[in-house]
């Protein structure tokens, strides 16, 4: 988005920029069309002022040239002369000024026209001179009267009106070609400026769409930002609260462990402290543990013991009841749920000597089920008995 | 300005973890191991709680609650132990001479609250019961 926008506001000052060279060498094309078309304005006008000029010191050489005739004084023959050099001088310029451009091919013969006319109105005037200065006015009339020149003054002021119709006809193209040049400058300028004011307004508006979105892009990555923070926080307070729990459970763990571990270890130093001869069996009356007093007394080494009938170290006498077989008392109490004290029994030691003993029994019970026995023997006073 | 707490128990696992417990939950925790070590620290620095055992290395849990007791009397006692284990003779005879008891087996969350209880501070909300 952000690259289109730069490739289209970069296109849009290219555009801009093409557009203002374009106005630029159009407006100097027709600028200098236009000084073009003035200067041949001005060459027109001086054409017309030449011919005019070239009439005007025609006629005021004649005026000259008849005083001088008439009198024959010097002075009016330098007047005449001076205005025929002028005429001479206005021809020239005027000849110069039409042998190019659009004069070349009708002004320029007009005004050789012209000079071909004035060439032979100055011969005459030479003539005459000549005669006044030989035979005074007389044989100037004489001149005047043989070659009596009535139509070339006409002729010439006629070809001149003619030249300078020819040029105003020019004048007024050459007005309205200038008048086209400027006003097609002033509408190249004014159309170039429009365009890229428009354009101008159109970048402005792009980069103001621009600046509204990247606004509106900052506004929603800061929110992003403040959403993703709020939710880093959120979770790295879920995982302080977890890994404290976890911390708290662990801990528990190794409290119950060690609370446990003394419990046992001071259960077990209870056990092992009591002198009378302990024994755990299971409801099948076999061993499953034996206090330190059972090795003492018999020897037997509880590896000796563990897993064999409680019959191999303690001989109890059997219960008997009227019409059935002997049964073995701990066995009974057992299924009874019930306690025996101080019963007699015999203690066999590993090496075979036998020792009469008393013996208890109390159940263990596991939630209400009878799940074995502790049976408890004590020596009685008697010395033991070789077996 | 942290509650000191004195820890009594022979068992030197026991101390640790009831030190470092009590410590993240913001107490200052000193322990002892035998008694004329735990009567050292009750003089020099009188804590706020004692929490002990009846098992001590050479001594006596009982005449250590009584030497405690003319040491520093408004000193509240948690007994903590695993060695009775009849609540009757819990409820009618050792209960009397301390502040509290509570058996080893019991959650240390629950050992917490109660210290916190005795302290008269509140539980925190991490604290799980």
């Amino acid at each position: 988005m952000k690259e289109k926008i730069e490739q289209r506001v970069v296109s849009l000052f290219v555009l801009m920029l093409g557009i203002l060279v374009f106005v630029a060498f159009a407006a100097v094309r027709t600028i200098e069309k236009f000084i073009e078309s003035s200067d041949w304005v001005n060459h027109t006008h001086d054409v017309i002022i030449q011919v005019n000029d070239v009439v005007s010191s025609l006629h005021a050489g004649d005026a000259a040239l008849r005083t001088y005739l008439l009198t024959g004084d010097r002075r009016d023959q330098g007047a005449y002369r001076s205005a025929y050099a002028e005429m001479i001088e206005h021809l020239e310029i005027a000849k110069a000024l039409t042998r190019s451009g659009l004069e070349k091919n009708t002004q320029n013969k007009q005004i050789l026209e012209l000079q071909d006319l004035i060439s032979n109105r100055v011969d005459f005037t030479r003539s005459v001179v000549k005669a006044r200065d030989q035979s005074g006015i007389d044989g100037a009339r004489q001149v005047f009267a043989a070659h009596p020149d009535v139509e070339s003054m006409g002729k010439i002021q006629r070809l001149s009106a003619f030249i300078i119709d020819g040029e105003n006809g020019l004048l007024r193209e050459r007005d309205k070609e200038s008048h086209l040049q400027a006003q097609a400058t002033r509408t190249t300028v004014y159309t170039g400026v429009v365009v890229n004011f428009i354009l101008l307004v159109f970048v402005v508006w792009l980069l103001r769409d621009d600046l509204d979105a990247r606004r509106q892009a900052a506004f929603a990555l800061e929110e992003a930002n403040a959403h993703l923070e709020a939710k880093v926080q959120e979770r790295t307070a879920e995982l302080v609260k977890a890994n404290l729990s976890l911390k708290q459970e662990n801990l528990e763990r190794r409290w119950s462990n060690q609370a446990l571990d003394h419990q046992l270890r001071y259960s077990q130093l209870i056990i092992n402290s009591i002198t009378d001869l302990v024994f755990v069996i299971s409801r099948a009356l076999n061993i499953s543990r034996i206090n330190p007093a059972v090795g003492h007394q018999t020897q037997w080494e509880p590896q000796d013991l563990v897993a064999q009938s409680l019959d191999r170290v303690l001989q109890l006498n059997p219960e008997a009841s009227a019409g059935t077989p002997p049964q073995n008392p701990i066995a009974v109490a057992m299924r009874e749920g019930r306690e025996l004290q101080n019963r007699q029994a015999v203690l066999l030691s590993k090496g075979g000597t036998t020792t009469s003993v008393e013996y208890s029994m109390v159940p263990l019970r596991d939630q209400d089920k009878v799940v074995g026995a502790v049976v408890i023997v004590r020596l009685r006073n008697e010395s033991p008995k070789a077996g | 300005m942290k509650k000191h707490i004195l820890s009594v128990d022979d068992e030197v696992d026991i101390r640790e973890l009831l030190q470092e417990v009590l410590t993240m939950k913001g107490y200052r925790v000193s322990t002892a191991a035998e008694p004329e070590q735990a009567k050292k620290i009750v003089k020099e620095d009188p804590p706020d709680l004692i929490i002990m055992d009846f098992q001590i290395e050479e001594g006596d849990g009982f005449v250590l609650i009584e030497a405690f007791k003319t040491l520093a009397p408004a000193t509240p006692i948690l007994l903590l132990t695993g060695a009775v284990f009849d609540r009757q003779v819990v409820r009618d005879t050792i209960q009397k001479k301390v502040a509290s008891y509570l058996d080893k087996t019991a959650s240390l969350s629950m050992i917490v609250s109660e210290i916190q209880r005795l302290l008269g501070d509140t539980p925190d909300a991490t604290e799980h019961h």
